[in-house]
């Protein structure tokens, strides 16, 4: 029923007065994500499951920002605009909404969506643009992890580890929008931290060295900017006189102890023969309370 | 020709500072609790210094314009506010003197520069006593971010510790480390040191809980910091440990530790004096 006075318009009006037609102005008034979530439903659901919906909320945080009142914290916790390298300023509006989709998408310049893809989108204005697609969209917050990025010289960006592709699918599941709309490439925006993989750090027994190296992850491992994220190692170690010791080491992103990639890091050990070191070593994200294990490993110091 | 005059009315307060060659603090009062957090996020009394500041301004800005209308506005509104903030710290009542204020809406009403000139003189030396008295204190007391809440990691001992329990965990290991070395026990020493050495490299990760600003780190914690425990860890891994090397290079470190102290540390005293 809803579609026939629709379909008749279409063939009245020229594309240009359908756009103004369809306009739901308030979008552009910087409007809370879950307004967003009428049209863009499986994308605020994703979002609420990242750290960016928590960034304002986050209990470590209000405790670590004195209660929401050191200032300078809270720019990149409730951002306005986001551009590629800026350091953003605070929103004065839904801070609650963390780092939200207007304050990602919606330029003042244009007063419209800015996206990686080509859309006819008629509720909103969108313009295409491709510094969506690149790490330096994600430096103006991220500025420590971003700085260790580029110096891997790595291609890979961000976006193609954490936001990774979920292929072709609806932008919009929203009647009658969704009839009008092709499939497009979708990316997750749960942002997920991700996990190293246990080949991504390599770890070696040299006589009273053991040698940690990250071959696997282009940034530091953990990385951070003001959160502390850590890597616990464990090696429980076998001397030839039957001694045995544990050497416990916590590496972190705020020590400036994390493995840098590629970049073998020396753990010394106490003196002695070593016969044999079992090796753990966990992780634990700087808004989580467990640590998860990332590799388990057995080295042995081969006999002369 | 009351242009120069003005000028002076300006730098009037600016010249607030400490007389004394000795500074005293005192305890805030307990009723200015209640506009600074954990108490309020708005810091009401604060707010209220800055309104009488923008309104002092808002008086001189409109003379030097010869706008005398608009500047007695700003005088009237400079009472209201003075008054106002009197009532907020009972304790404090007696620092304030709304007849001055009156006075100085007279001269405005005037239209007499040096009036106003003398008027605001007085009135404003009833600001500067109250800040030579405790603004500093209050600044210190409500303002300075605290040390008790900031947790660290131990990194040998995997557990959560406060700032003072960290520093002491810390120091112990280094006292350790030095017993050892003084009494010959190379190895204990060894793994003292190396337990302090991972200790002193985790400090760093306090900074960011409260600067944002990674400069600040590197000043205190930087390279040289770094250099030098990464000096000590190998001195002390050697065959037969070098035990004047090694404390060449303590006093390198602790160099770090000092220049920590002397900028945060004053404020935590006073904080922790005055029990807040
Ligand atoms: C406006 C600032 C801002 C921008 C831009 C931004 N982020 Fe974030 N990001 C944050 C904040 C703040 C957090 C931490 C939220 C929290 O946990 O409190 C975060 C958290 C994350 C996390 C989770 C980290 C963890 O500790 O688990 C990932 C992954 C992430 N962001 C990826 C990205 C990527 C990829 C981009 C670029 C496409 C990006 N971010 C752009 C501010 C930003
Ligand atoms: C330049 C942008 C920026 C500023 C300014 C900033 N943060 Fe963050 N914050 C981030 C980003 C990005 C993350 C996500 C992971 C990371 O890099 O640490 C984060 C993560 C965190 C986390 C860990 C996640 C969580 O919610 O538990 C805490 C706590 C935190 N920030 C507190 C603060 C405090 C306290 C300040 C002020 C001293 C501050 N932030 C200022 C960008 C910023
Ligand atoms: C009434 C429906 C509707 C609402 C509400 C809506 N959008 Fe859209 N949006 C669309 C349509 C339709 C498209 C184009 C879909 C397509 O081409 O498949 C679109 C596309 C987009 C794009 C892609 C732009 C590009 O060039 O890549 C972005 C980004 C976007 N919207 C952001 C938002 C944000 C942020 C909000 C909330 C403030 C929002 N939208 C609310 C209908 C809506
Ligand atoms: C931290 C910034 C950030 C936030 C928050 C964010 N987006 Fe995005 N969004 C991006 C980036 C970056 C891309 C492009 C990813 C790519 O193509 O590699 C993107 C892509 C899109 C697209 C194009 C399709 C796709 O999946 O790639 C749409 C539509 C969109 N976002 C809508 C939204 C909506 C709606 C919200 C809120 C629920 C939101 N975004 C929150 C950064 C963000
Ligand atoms: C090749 C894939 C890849 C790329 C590219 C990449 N990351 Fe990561 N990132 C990871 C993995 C894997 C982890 C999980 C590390 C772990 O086990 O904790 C991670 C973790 C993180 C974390 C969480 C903190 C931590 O150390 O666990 C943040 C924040 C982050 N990355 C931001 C970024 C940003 C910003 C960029 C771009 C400048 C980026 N990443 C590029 C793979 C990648
Ligand atoms: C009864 C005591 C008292 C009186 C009277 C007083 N002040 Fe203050 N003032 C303070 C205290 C205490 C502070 C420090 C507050 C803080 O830093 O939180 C302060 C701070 C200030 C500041 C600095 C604010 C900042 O951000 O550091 C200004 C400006 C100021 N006062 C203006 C005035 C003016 C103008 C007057 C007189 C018209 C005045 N004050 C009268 C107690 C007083
Ligand atoms: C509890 C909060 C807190 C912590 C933790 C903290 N600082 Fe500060 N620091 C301050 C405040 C407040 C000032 C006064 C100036 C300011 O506001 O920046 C200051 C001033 C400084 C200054 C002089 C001014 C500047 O910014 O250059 C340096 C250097 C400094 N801190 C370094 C450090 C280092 C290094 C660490 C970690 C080992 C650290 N701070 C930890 C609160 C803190
Ligand atoms: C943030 C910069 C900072 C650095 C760097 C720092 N300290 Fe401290 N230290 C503090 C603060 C703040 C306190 C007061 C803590 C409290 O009592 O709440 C303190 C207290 C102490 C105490 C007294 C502990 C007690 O309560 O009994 C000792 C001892 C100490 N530090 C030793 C050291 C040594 C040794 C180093 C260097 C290896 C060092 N500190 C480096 C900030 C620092």
């Amino acid at each position: 029923m809803r579609l026939l006075p629709l379909l008749l318009s279409l063939l009245i009006l020229s594309c240009e007065k359908l756009e103004t037609v369809f306009i739901e102005e308030d979008l552009l008034e910087r409007p809370p994500s879950k307004r967003c979530s009428d049209c863009h439903a499986q994308i605020f659901e994703e979002w609420k499951k990242s750290r960016h919906f928590h960034a304002w909320t986050s209990e470590q945080f209000r405790v670590e920002s004195e209660n929401y009142t050191k200032t300078k914290c809270l720019s990149c916790h409730a951002p306005h605009q986001v551009d590629p390298y800026k350091k953003p300023t605070l929103r004065v509006e839904f801070k609650e909404d963390g780092v939200s989709c207007v304050a990602c998408h919606f330029k003042e310049e244009t007063r419209a969506m800015h996206g990686p893809l080509k859309v006819w989108s008629p509720p909103h204005p969108s313009k295409q643009d491709f510094s969506y697609t690149k790490s330096n969209f994600c430096a103006g917050c991220h500025q420590e992890t971003y700085k260790e990025w580029k110096l891997t010289k790595v291609e890979k960006t961000c976006q193609s580890c954490h936001m990774p592709s979920l292929g072709k699918r609806d932008l919009i599941q929203k009647f009658p929008f969704e009839l009008f709309h092709l499939a497009k490439p979708r990316t997750s925006h749960e942002f997920p931290s991700l996990k190293a993989k246990p080949e991504d750090i390599k770890v070696e027994l040299k006589g009273n060295k053991l040698i940690l190296t990250n071959v696997g992850v282009p940034h530091n491992l953990p990385t951070a900017d003001q959160g502390n994220p850590k890597l616990y190692v464990v090696a429980e170690l076998e001397f030839e006189d039957g001694r045995r010791r544990t050497v416990r080491k916590l590496l972190s992103a705020q020590s400036k102890t994390a493995l840098r990639y590629k970049e073998p890091k020396e753990i010394r050990l106490p003196k002695g023969n070593i016969v044999q070191a079992q090796v753990k070593i966990y992780r634990k994200l700087a808004w989580k309370k467990e640590r998860e294990l990332i590799k388990e490993v057995t080295l042995q110091t081969p006999s002369p | 020709m009351g242009f120069k005059k003005v000028l002076l009315l300006l730098t009037a307060v600016a010249g607030l500072s400490f007389s004394a060659d000795k500074i005293v603090l005192k305890k805030p009062p307990a009723s200015l609790d209640k506009y600074y957090p954990p108490a309020s996020n708005k810091f009401e009394f604060l707010s209220n210094m800055h309104a009488m500041s923008t309104a002092r301004t808002g008086i001189t800005v409109n003379i030097n314009e010869g706008n005398w209308e608009k500047a007695l506005y700003w005088a009237k509104e400079l009472k209201k506010i003075y008054v106002e903030t009197s009532k907020m710290v009972p304790e404090w009542k007696d620092y304030f003197k709304p007849q001055l204020a009156d006075n100085l809406i007279k001269a405005v009403e005037s239209k007499n520069v040096d009036k106003v000139i003398e008027a605001s003189r007085k009135f404003l030396q009833t600001c500067a006593k109250c800040h030579q008295d405790n603004e500093l204190a209050v600044k210190l007391t409500y303002r300075f971010p605290s040390f008790e809440k900031i947790k660290i990691e131990d990194p040998v001992e995997f557990m959560e510790y406060e700032t003072g329990k960290y520093m002491k965990a810390m120091t112990d290991s280094m006292k350790a480390m030095k017993i050892y070395l003084m009494q010959g026990e190379g190895d204990k020493a060894q793994e003292a040191g190396l337990n302090f050495v991972e200790r002193a490299r985790q400090l760093r990760t306090m900074c960011a809980k409260c600067h944002t600003n990674k400069l600040s780190e590197e000043v205190i914690v930087g390279k040289d910091y770094e250099e030098a425990l990464a000096k000590l860890e190998e001195l002390l891994s050697a065959e037969k440990p070098n035990k004047d090397d090694i404390f060449k290079t303590l006093g390198s470190i602790t160099v770090s530790c000092t220049k920590c102290h002397n900028v945060h540390i004053m404020p935590a005293m006073v904080r922790e004096a005055f029990g807040k």
